[in-house]
């Protein structure tokens, strides 16, 4: 068999993209319109409350569009090994390219909505300035530690169903322990231990400097980002490979 | 190919050694977090099934092998192993020879999406990934499956399960491969279709290619292939002309 795992990725990018929008009226611009839709809300419900927050639109909006890229990115690794049962017990494909296809999918459909959302923030008065730059890198290792914990739902989750259904049940909680609607600041002091014990939140830190506050990405908490994320990809490779050989008994 | 008729003289095409294959099987019937906590399964949820044990088996280049066997039995599984898709516990498992997926019926089909869309990924998955091959593998199946282009444009879930075989067997077919693995096609599909499937089927073997084949139907097996073998409780339990091979299959039900 000829190889080229390049070739392989890109066919199952295009298949989980035409299954994605396939049936759809507006396409990829849902990647644009559900994060909207939640600043809308936001927007409505909190900006009063949260009145300390300069710019509160763009404070929310670039957190809004990372965390529905995480949950989103989540959801579908979850399903991945999954919907793809039948390709799996016919085909000599490496099983790891499906969840990486699958991220990829994410990726694209994210990057075309990021590329209007700029446009938004910039009409948000956010400052154009090469530092803005630095998010490419951001969104690089987003995307890794993204896909890191969508393998180890996804790989788990052949063997149990509900590992799927849990993560869906705890993703309004994550999402409200994670400062997306909220500033760092109004975290008591007490509990702002734990608050730092989510990833998230050291993401949503850097995301914030380069996309709200206009600098350069905080030091620590980057070099937080990068430590966390190569332990996560570690876990998530090492639960891959505990389980992938006895996925095909229970897909 | 053209080396084919020297090679066909007992150059092996699969060696497997001692191979045995065991599936992690849920012990009791624990699906969920919630009985895996609730059944006390926290010890050991799960417990290995074997499924192939101790299989010895060499097939030659050119040689066609029906393989018989009860549902369950492991044939599937047999299959599967060759193709690289099941690694086995213990044994080894040699392959000389390109392989081609394994077709079973309506194998990665993606119901949403259309027939020529289906044609395209399963050709690229299977590696013929350039632009002038999968166009002209969209014609050669267009053509064998006998779908016309507007139905070939339809989701495949419109598809009756006639034209569903039609067209899984179509895209497998129409390469030339090495070794082909076909699992209980030809049981759908009408009458016409089936005798083109085999006379197919029939053309490949002449050309040289290794054939494993699965069905129920012993008059299959016989007409198909020249050896067959039985498989019972992950053993092979049978090996010889596939005449014999058939005799000792019917059997099994008396």
């Amino acid at each position: 068999m000829k190889t080229g795992k390049g070739y392989t990725l890109y066919f199952l990018v295009y298949k989980n993209l035409q299954l994605k929008y396939k049936h759809s009226l507006l396409g990829f611009v849902w990647s644009f319109v559900h994060p909207l839709f939640y600043l809308l809300i936001f927007n409505f419900v909190f900006s009063k409350a949260f009145s300390e927050i300069e710019n509160y639109s763009l404070f929310v909006l670039s957190g809004l569009i990372f965390w529905v890229y995480f949950s989103g990115s989540c959801n579908q690794l979850s399903q991945t090994f999954i919907k793809n049962t039948h390709l799996i017990k016919s085909l000599q494909v490496k099983k790891i390219l499906y969840p990486i296809s699958e991220q990829l999918t994410e990726l694209v459909s994210f990057s075309a909505g990021f590329i209007l959302f700029i446009g938004l923030m910039v009409y948000l008065n956010l400052h154009v300035n090469p530092t803005i730059l630095y998010i490419i890198p951001i969104i690089l290792l987003f995307s890794l530690f993204t896909f890191s914990v969508g393998l180890i739902l996804g790989s788990l989750n052949v063997f149990f169903r509900d590992v799927g259904i849990l993560w869906n049940t705890l993703n309004p909680a994550l999402f409200y322990l994670t400062p997306i609607a909220y500033s760092f600041s109004i975290i008591p002091p007490q509990y702002s231990f734990y608050f730092k014990c989510n990833p998230l939140y050291h993401f949503l830190y850097i995301i914030r400097n380069v996309l709200h506050q206009g600098i350069a990405p905080e030091f620590y908490h980057s070099l937080y980002c990068i430590i966390i994320t190569l332990i996560t990809v570690l876990i998530s490779v090492w639960i891959y490979r505990k389980t992938k050989n006895g996925f095909i008994s229970n897909l | 190919m053209g080396l084919s008729q020297t090679y066909k003289m007992k150059t092996p095409a699969i060696e497997l050694n001692h191979v045995s294959v065991s599936y992690l099987h849920n012990r009791r019937g624990i699906y969920s977090v919630k009985d895996f906590i609730l059944k006390g399964g926290m010890f050991s949820p799960f417990e290995y099934k074997s499924v192939l044990k101790n299989i010895d088996l060499t097939v030659y280049k050119g040689e066609s092998l029906g393989i018989l066997g009860r549902n369950g039995e492991g044939k599937s599984t047999l299959l599967r192993t060759i193709a690289g898709i099941i690694t086995p516990v213990s044994g080894t498992c040699k392959v000389h020879v390109e392989i081609s997926p394994v077709l079973a019926l309506g194998a990665g089909l993606e119901l949403e999406l259309t027939g020529i869309e289906n044609i395209k990924i399963y050709s690229a998955l299977s590696g013929n990934y350039d632009k002038k091959t999968i166009a002209s593998v969209i014609d050669q199946v267009a053509h064998f499956s006998e779908l016309s282009m507007e139905q070939l444009q339809m989701p495949t879930k419109m598809y009756s399960t006639g034209m569903l075989a039609r067209l899984a067997f179509s895209s497998v077919v129409n390469a030339q491969p090495d070794l082909m693995m076909i699992d209980e096609v030809l049981a759908v599909g009408d009458k016409g279709f089936q005798e083109k499937c085999k006379r197919r089927i029939y053309e490949i073997k002449q050309s040289g290619a290794t054939i494993l084949f699965v069905s129920h139907n012993p008059d299959e097996i016989i007409e198909i292939c020249d050896r067959g073998i039985c498989i019972e409780n992950g053993e092979i339990s049978y090996d010889g002309t596939s005449e014999e091979a058939s005799q000792h299959y019917l059997k099994l039900f008396n």
